[in-house]
C-alpha cells in the first residue's frame, strides 16, 4: 500500500472490488491526492449509489452514504443542508448518474448546490455485466444492442452546463495529475461543479466494445481518443474529428442555492420580527 | 540525478494488471513469476537504477500497492 493508501483507505474493506486493471481505483488516488493536498479530509461528506463507481467512496475513510441506484445526489442534498461547512462530494457512474439518476442531476445543477459530482464514464452499466447506457456510443455492442447500439450518446458535460452548473470538466484516468488539480479546483469551488472522468472498463466496454480485455489496450485507447485542449471554443473542432475533448470547460460565479435559503429565512424572521410576530 | 533506492509492491493486494509496466518509460518493470496474495503474477522492478521517480506507476496503479522510495543519498546539501 502506498503512503496516500496508509493514510486514508478503509483498510478491513481491501482489497477494492474492482477488476485488474480497472480505471476506478486510479480515481480513488487521484482524488485521496487532492484531499491530501488540501488538507481537508476531516471536512467531506460523501454520498453514492449502486454501480463499480459507486464503490469509489466507500473505500475511502471518510464519512459516506452509500444509498439506492440514482439518488446519491438527494441524499447529497439532504448532507448540505444539514452541515453547510462540509464539502460534500458524489461519485456516480454513466447510469447512474445519466439514466436512472439523470434528472437529480439536472436539478441540483440548476440550483447551483455546493457541492461536486464525480461522474465516472465508462460508457456501460459495467457492475451488472455490460448493459448499453446512456452514454454508449453509437453502433457499440453490449449484452443488450448485439446488433450494435442506435442510441445517440448523452454529453453529461453538456447536460451540466446547459442544466446551470457553475464548474464543469472532463479528464480520463490517463490524466491522473490533471485529474488531482481539477479535484482540487472542484473541492475548493462554491457551488455546483460536475467532473467527469472517463474510465477504462477492460472487462465489459474492453471486451465488448472496444474489443479487448487488457488494461493496457483500454488505457491506451483513452490516451488516443482523448484530446487536452485549454479553449473550450476548440471543444466542437474536436468532437468533429471523432475525439473526445478533455479539459477544464466552465468555472463561473453564481448565487449558491443553500446559501440563498439561509438568506431568505433571516430575511423572512426579520420582517416577521419587525411586525411584532415571533418568526 | 534523482533515483530510486527501491520500488515496493504490497503482495497483499497486487492484481497484476502490469499497467505499472505500460506507463513506465524507463523500462523499469517486466512481468514477474511470484503471485501476489490474491494469486495474480506481479511485476518485478528489472531494473531499479533506471527509474527516475516521475511517479506514474505510482499514480497509476489501480490498486496503490506500488512505492517508489527516492533515493536521498548525495541529493541535498554538497
Ligand atoms: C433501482 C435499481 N435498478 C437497477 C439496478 C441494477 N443496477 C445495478 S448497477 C447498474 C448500472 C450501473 O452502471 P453505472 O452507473 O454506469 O456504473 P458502473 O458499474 O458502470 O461503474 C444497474 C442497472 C439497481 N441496483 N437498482
Ligand atoms: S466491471 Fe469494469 S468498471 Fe466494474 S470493476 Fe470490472 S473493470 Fe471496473
Ligand atoms: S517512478 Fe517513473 S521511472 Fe520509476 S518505475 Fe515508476 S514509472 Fe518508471
Ligand atoms: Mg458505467
Amino acid at each position: 500500500m502506498n503512503p496516500l493508501g496508509e493514510k486514508y483507505l478503509r483498510k478491513s474493506f481491501l482489497p477494492f472490488l474492482f477488476c485488474p486493471g480497472c480505471g476506478d481505483g486510479m480515481i480513488v488516488q487521484s482524488f485521496l491526492q487532492a484531499v491530501d493536498d488540501l488538507g481537508v479530509a476531516d471536512d467531506l461528506a460523501m454520498a453514492a449509489g449502486i454501480g463499480c463507481s459507486a464503490w469509489i467512496p466507500v473505500y475511502m475513510h471518510f464519512d459516506v452514504f452509500k444509498g439506492l441506484h440514482g439518488r446519491a445526489i438527494p441524499a447529497a442534498i439532504g448532507l448540505k443542508a444539514s452541515r453547510p461547512s462540509r464539502k460534500v462530494v458524489v461519485f456516480t457512474g454513466d447510469g447512474d448518474g445519466l439514466a436512472i439518476g439523470g434528472l437529480h442531476l439536472i436539478h441540483a445543477a440548476r440550483r447551483n448546490i455546493d457541492m461536486t459530482v464525480v461522474i465516472v464514464n465508462n460508457q456501460i452499466y459495467a457492475m451488472t455485466g455490460g448493459q448499453v447506457a446512456p452514454s454508449t456510443g453509437v453502433g457499440s455492442r453490449t449484452q443488450t444492442t448485439p446488433y450494435g447500439n442506435l442510441e445517440k450518446p448523452l454529453d453529461g458535460c453538456k447536460i451540466a452546463i446547459a442544466s446551470g452548473a457553475t464548474m464543469v470538466s472532463r479528464w480520463s484516468t490517463a490524466h491522473t495529475r490533471q485529474l488531482t488539480r481539477t479535484f482540487k479546483k472542484a473541492l475548493n469551488h462554491k457551488g455546483f461543479s460536475f467532473v467527469e472522468v472517463l474510465s477504462q472498463c477492460p472487462v465489459q466496454t474492453g471486451r465488448y466494445i472496444l474489443g479487448s480485455g487488457s488494461p493496457q489496450f483500454n488505457l491506451q485507447w483513452l490516451k488516443d481518443n482523448c484530446v487536452a485542449v485549454k479553449d473550450p471554443s476548440q471543444w466542437g473542432e474536436i468532437e468533429a474529428q471523432g475525439k473526445i475533448p478533455v479539459g477544464d470547460i466552465l468555472q463561473i460565479e453564481k448565487p449558491e442555492f443553500m446559501e440563498e435559503v439561509q438568506r431568505m429565512n433571516q430575511k423572512v424572521k426579520e420582517e416577521a420580527q419587525a411586525k411584532g410576530g415571533d418568526r | 540525478m534523482k533515483g530510486a533506492e527501491r520500488i515496493e509492491i504490497d503482495r497483499r493486494y497486487c492484481k497484476g494488471c502490469l499497467l505499472c509496466q505500460y506507463v513506465c518509460e524507463f523500462d523499469v518493470f517486466e512481468p514477474g513469476q511470484e503471485r501476489s496474495a490474491l494469486d495474480y503474477l506481479m511485476p518485478r522492478v528489472a531494473k531499479i537504477e533506471n527509474c527516475r521517480v516521475c511517479g506514474l506507476c505510482e499514480t497509476h496503479c489501480p490498486d496503490m500497492v506500488l512505492t517508489v522510495v527516492a533515493n536521498t543519498e548525495g541529493k541535498e546539501n554538497p
